[in-house]
Order: C-alpha cells, then structure tokens, then sequence
C-alpha cells in the first residue's frame, strides 16, 4: 500500500570537528570570515515515488455525511492521510496534495468540534496517520559550518502538510474525549522515542508544535513521565559531552522548566541530581546563547522549590565560570542577578566569599561590558541590602579591585560607575572603609619603595659594573 | 623636630587660628534653617561634606585637601547666602581650590572629570567662576590652620617624649576620625586646636595609655585650653565616634546615584524571566495510577543523597512491592 514505509532511527552525524576552511584567531574560529555559503536545497530520506502518480479517492465531507457515518468515514480519511507526498518535487501530484491539506484542514476542525467521534477503532488509525507523516530521518544539517546563531534554518519543504498533522495531533490529544487509558496503547515509548528524535529538526516551526505535543504526553500518560525525563535527560548529556549539536535544546528546556514548576516537595533526589549532572553542565556549551533565557528559568525554579540547592548551584555555576568567552560571561552574570533575586539570607553567607571573588574578577575585566554588568548588581535594592548586612565580609573582597579600576580601567563610564558603588560601601561601612583605604595605601608605599630601592640597586650595579670596566682595561665597555 | 621647637610652633598656629574660623552668626543661620526654607541647612551641607570626601577618596588626594576645602566651605557659607542649587558648585570649587595648593600637579583631576565624577550639573566654566567668587571673598592665599595642623603637631610632640608608641598611636586614624567629625556642621565651631586634642585624647584613652594621656594634659597646659571648653568638646566627639562605627542605615534624604550603563546592557537587563507559555504539569506523588505498569515506572527510591544513580532503568519496580504498600497504607 502506498504511504507504507519504516522509519529508520536518526542518524547520528558523526562529522569530524576540525574544519579547515574556516579561519581562526587565537584558535577561536572568526565567525566574519567565512566563505559564501551556497544554500543546500533540503534533502529528504522520503521514499520517493518511482514517478507515478498517486491517485487518492476524493471522499465526502463529513459534514454531509449523516451523524452514525462519520467515525466510518473519519477513519477513512485518517487512513488516505497516511500517503505521504513529495514536496522535493515541487510540480508533481499537485491536485492530490490540494485534496489531502484541505482533508487535514477538515479533520482539525472536526476533531476541534465534534462530540461522540472517538472510537475505540480511531486511536490506532490517528497515531498511525501521525506517525506516517511526522516520524522520518532528518536531513544531515550542512555539517557543522551551520552556525545556529547567524545562519538561516533549513525549513520544512512539507510544512503545508505537516503543519496540519501536528495541528491536528494537537487537538486530539486536547480534546474532550481523549482517553489516556486506551491511547496509551499506541503512544507508547517508542512512540515518545520518536518524537523526541524530531526535537532535532532545523524548522523552528516544527519544534514548536513538538514541545507542545510532548508537553501534552507528559501531562496526560503518567506512566510515560519518568521514561521521557530519562530520554531527555540522555538527549542532554549526548549534547553536552559528545555532539554539542541539538536544536531542539531550548524547547525541551521549556517543557522541564514547567514540569520543574510542578514539582511536589520535598523534591525527589533524582530531580536534585538532574540539576546537578545535567542542568549545570548545560552551561558550559558553547551555544549557550540559544537557550540561556529556558535554562536560566529552570535553575531559579528550582532554587524556589528548594532554596538548600542554592548553595551547590552556585558553586557549579563559579566552577564553570567562562574564562575566554565574554558574551557568555555577560548571561552568566545575568542569570546570577536572577539567582540572588531570589536567594535567601542565610544561603546567601553561605557562598558571598567564592561568589564575590568572582564579581571582583568581572568588576576588573578589560571587557566593559562585563564589567559593567557586574558594577549594575550594585543597583539591585534586595543584593544592595544583603551586602549590607554583610558588608564586614564582603567589603574586604572587593575594596583592592574598586580601587584599583578606578584608577586604572580605560572605559570613563565604568569610572563612573566605580564611584557609585565606592560610595555605597562608604556610607555601608565607614570604618571598615577607612581601615581598608589606609591599608591600601600604606600598602602601595611600600610596593613604591621596593621600586625604587630596586632600581637604586640596579643602578649601582651599573655604577660597579663600569667602575670595574675602566680598571681593568682602560675601555669603556659599551 | 625637637620637643620645644614643636611647642613654639604650636603656639605659634594656636595664635592664627582664629583668623580660620567660620563667622558664629553664619553657622547658626544655617543649623536652624528649615529644610523648606529654600536654605541651605545643616543636612545639606553634611551632605555635601560626605560627597566632598567620597571625591577626595577617589581620587586619592590627602586628608589636608579634604579639611582645607571643608575650612573654605565653611567659611564661605558662613559669610555669604548661598542658595542650594549652588551648593554642588561651591563645595566642588573649594574642594579643586585646596587640591591646588596641596596636591602635586600630577596628581590634580581636571575640573571636568571632577564635575563628571560628582555627577554634577554645571560646567567646567561655571566652577572656574565660583573658584574666582570664592577666592577673592575669603581672601585665599595659602593654607589654612586647621584641627589637623594641630593633629599632626600634637603627634609629632607625643612621639618625641614617648617613640616607642609609634605603631599604636595612628596619625592615619586620627585623621579618619577627624574627617568624620567634619561631616558634620556642629564642628564647625569648636577651635581647631580643641577639637584636635579631643580627638588626641580619646584615642589615647581607648588605648588606655597613661603616659600618652599624661602628655596630652601638658599640651592642653601649655596652650592654656579652659577644661570646660575641652570637656564639651570631648563628650561631642565621643558621641559622633560610636555613631560613626555603628551600622548605619540606609539615608532616604540622599541624593540616588545614577547609574547609567551602555545600551547593549540595558537591553540585557530587562529581558528577565519571561512569563512561560506553558502551563505548569503538577508533579503527581506516590500515586498508584503513576505505576500502573510497574515494568514502564521509574521512581526514585526515596533517598535523599545525591549520590543515587541519575534516572534508573526502566526494568522492574524500583521500589520493594512489600515496602511500597506499606506506604501507600501509611
């Protein structure tokens, strides 16, 4: 029967990760200079037709068909939409593709509308016609000279048909009358294995509708939760450790961060572990940018279901602190402010020394953006009064760099912004201040002196050295 | 210097001392000024007193400096009515005045990295007028005689009849107490050379040192200082020394800083959290329903430590049958 076809597993790209023809600085590959990118038309691991054409028998409406026939005719429609068209070629079968979209239009509004429809029998056919449709190996993205950040995605060339499908999926799985008990027959885990594999798909179209359909498996097949946490879970450590390559990354991020949401407290050690193996680590990859925003949601979650991770968040945070990457460095600092937003009192003395040795380094950095980003905490009401309270700790930390910047940094306004935060240590703790500031200076004295006592030692080296030269010999060595 | 030397001197800078004091009249003007008066009051010029030495910190110029420009300050309030939108202006001149005979010049800020720092509003120009307005009322030539020319007298004379307290008795500290004490208008009018031998002995008393106590009784002496006057003085300065060390909290009447930053940061800074589209899935508990097919069902076992395997396998029931039908019953 035509539309009849097995779908392979996704191949796993196992593309070699140097790449010559880009050029690099300081090993950091220049994103400007890259050549001419001629487009890829998109391929499609679609069985093709042998050039025939398929003929499908136009059924009628359902809304002309008496109530008792339409679950008959329902299903029949759901099965002609298991034939699955080429939209590669762009001219071929162009009436039958009309008749099946303008189907798939019916059969959303139908399954949106009706009442009584949902046999036993459709359950099969629907996941059937959905499978048949959606399940299929990706296309091998332009190996890994795809930059996810500038370049624009491969799109769908069957969305017209697709797009419907997942519409239609969508509704089903909404609809009134759907019943987890019998559906979980047919989406099954490798049913869910399936779809997960498609979160990798280039069309952005396409990953939404999925995170939709798979945030509607989750809340509706209880059995299948714990099989989907494992399989995302597996998905990003694949991506962290090996690949580094997944597009479907900030929505399945999305997904957790309402499922982390619901979370019954006390939080389950295996949530806690997915923080700390999986979540964390998420933050070292180097397109971090594309999902930062979901990440940075489901840590804070988290950190409000249970304020004790703060701690081990934080420290996992500071080991993995960029170090070359200044962009990413501002997200981090970005995602801190959030964290602290929220952050308790007594979590907070418990990491203010690690995490203010950091903000010292960030205050100091040449990049003013980063430092600027750092110097802002000090305009943060709830931050400003827990660094008050704790200023006699945290003060001493970050007096040497203040001042040292004010000094010495090249950028005027970061300057500026010194001379607001030294002031807001002034007025917090005038004493402590004070020690510090004489402290420093007297501190300064002495580097001074040594200066200048070594370059007076120096010098009388040279005095020796040609006191001895005129001597020995009478010529002054040159 | 020697012992009687240092005497002559102090004698010499108590007789001049007078000619440094800002008028009475004019300080008790402004100590009873209402705050809508459209005055200039006492909190303001605290104000700009603490803003003066937040610059003089920054920028790194001595604690001469900073009681210079404080002793013109005071002088000129005293003498001229100045409105409060001038006050910046003022403070600042004096401040860039004292800098100029104190500092070396290569250590002198510029007029606009001053005014830019200071966040103020007015030009370069409009300070250079008001350093000219100044000058010419006050009849500034030279420095001053103020508490800290005392101050440091009054250290070098105890370090020569008692050097073996040269690391206790800090001249650094003296003067940080006596900046803090300038912060406030109230000292104002007490006489340099007092106010500087309270500051002297209260250290000295916190360091319960009486031999140091014993050389302060014979400067006081020596200068002929009334006990009454010194004792006044002393209980002020105690008083303003323990607020000054005590937490403080935040003042509602300061001037708020502005903080602006790049536009590339401002945009970052305002894509918080965004509001997810997704509703949340509540997480169901030890629910019968959840493992219908104990063979599909992975729970955690229940302890807390993390070192638990992430996610186990989805092969047969994670928890004992028995164990979990006890607490299912519970």
């Amino acid at each position: 029967m035509m539309g009849d076809r097995p779908s392979p597993p996704r191949a796993m790209s196992s593309a070699p990760t140097s790449s010559p023809s880009v050029d690099k600085v300081d090993g950091f590959s220049r994103k400007s200079v890259r050549k001419a990118k001629q487009k890829r038309s998109q391929s499609s691991s679609q069985f093709r037709s042998q050039g025939k054409p398929i003929e499908l028998t136009p059924l009628p409406l359902l809304k002309d068909v008496p109530v008792p026939e339409q679950p008959e005719l329902f299903l029949k429609k759901l099965q002609q939409c298991c034939t699955v068209f080429d939209f590669m070629d762009t001219l071929s079968d162009l009436k039958m593709k009309e008749y099946k979209r303008s189907t798939l239009n019916e059969l959303v509004d139908y399954v949106t509308i009706s009442r009584g429809y949902l046999t036993e029998q459709a359950y099969p056919e629907v996941v059937k016609m959905v499978s048949h449709n959606i399940f299929r190996t990706l296309p091998p993205s332009d190996s890994n000279e795809f930059d996810p950040e500038e370049d624009e995605p491969t799109l769908e060339a069957s969305w017209p048909h697709l797009q419907l499908v997942y519409e239609f999926f969508i509704r089903f799985l909404e609809s009134q009358e759907f019943q987890p008990s019998i559906a979980k027959k047919y989406i099954d885990q490798k049913f869910v294995l399936q779809l997960l594999e498609l979160f990798d798909s280039e069309d952005p179209r396409e990953r939404d509708y999925l995170k939709t359909v798979l945030h509607r498996i989750y809340g509706k097949f209880l059995g299948l939760r714990a099989f989907i946490r494992k399989q995302i879970n597996n998905i990003f450590l694949r991506f962290v450790y090996e690949t580094e390559h997944f597009n479907g990354v900030a929505e399945l991020l999305e997904i957790l961060g309402s499922i982390i949401n619901g979370f019954a407290l006390p939080l389950k050690a295996e949530h806690k572990q997915f923080l700390v193996k999986v979540l964390i680590p998420l933050h070292t990859v180097r397109s971090l940018s594309l999902f930062h925003a979901q990440l940075a949601y489901c840590i804070v979650q988290f950190l409000e279901k249970d304020p004790t991770l703060t701690e081990p968040v934080i420290r996992g945070l500071l080991k993995f602190w960029p170090k070359t990457c200044s962009q990413k460095e501002v997200m981090f600092l970005g995602e801190l402010e959030e964290i602290l937003d929220v952050i308790e009192p007594t979590q907070f003395v418990k990491i203010q020394e690690p995490l203010f040795k950091q903000i010292s380094r960030c205050v100091s950095s040449p990049h003013f953006q980063v430092a600027e980003r750092a110097l802002y905490y000090w305009n943060n009401e709830y931050i400003m009064s827990l660094i008050e309270e704790n200023s006699s700790v945290i003060l001493p930390i970050m007096f040497a760099s203040l001042y040292r910047i004010s000094k010495e940094h090249w950028n005027p306004a970061i300057v500026a912004l010194v001379y607001n935060v030294l002031k807001a240590f002034m007025e917090m703790n005038s004493t402590l201040f004070d020690e510090l500031t004489a402290t420093y200076k007297s501190d300064r004295q002495r580097e001074k002196k040594k200066e200048k006592e070594r370059e007076e030692l120096w010098k009388k080296l040279e005095d020796l050295e040609l006191k001895r030269g005129l001597r020995s010999d009478g010529i002054i060595p040159t | 210097m020697d012992a009687v030397r240092l005497m002559k001197e102090l004698r010499v800078n108590y007789e001049q001392e007078v000619d440094f004091l800002p008028r009475e009249a004019g300080l008790d003007l402004i100590v009873s000024a209402q705050q809508s008066g459209g005055q200039i009051t006492a909190r303001s010029r605290d104000v700009t007193v603490e803003d003066l030495w937040s610059l003089t910190s920054f920028f790194g110029y001595s604690t001469q400096s900073f009681v210079q420009a404080v002793s013109l300050l005071d002088r000129f309030l005293a003498m001229m009515r100045v409105q409060p939108k001038h006050l910046s202006c003022v403070s600042l001149s004096c401040l860039h005045l004292a800098a100029r005979v104190t500092e070396e010049e290569c250590d002198l800020t510029p007029a606009d990295e001053l005014i830019r720092i200071g966040q103020c509003r007015f030009t370069a120009s409009d300070l250079g007028r008001m350093e000219k307005i100044v000058t010419e009322k006050l009849r500034f030539k030279s420095k001053a005689v103020t508490a800290l020319t005392f101050l440091q007298l009054y250290h070098q004379i105890t370090l020569t009849h008692a050097t073996y307290r040269k690391e206790t008795l800090s001249l650094e500290k003296l003067e940080a107490q006596l900046k803090a004490c300038l912060c406030r208008i109230a000292f104002s009018k007490a006489k340099p050379s007092v106010l500087a031998l309270a500051l002297l002995r209260q250290e000295m008393k916190s360091l319960q040192s009486e031999d140091m106590l014993e050389i302060s009784f014979h400067i006081q002496r020596h200068l002929k200082i009334p006990d009454a006057e010194l004792q006044l003085w002393s209980e002020w300065v105690a008083r303003r020394l323990s607020d000054y060390a005590s937490p403080k909290c935040s003042k509602p009447n300061h001037r708020k800083l502005q903080w602006i930053v790049s536009r590339r940061t401002a945009q970052n800074l305002h894509s918080h959290r965004s509001v997810p589209e997704l509703p949340t899935i509540p997480e169901g508990c030890w629910d019968e329903s959840e493992s219908e097919d104990s063979g599909e069902d992975v729970m955690s076992s229940g302890d807390e430590s993390l070192c638990s395997s992430l996610g186990s396998d989805a092969e047969g029931p994670f928890f004992p049958l028995h164990l979990r039908r006890q607490y299912l019953a519970a």
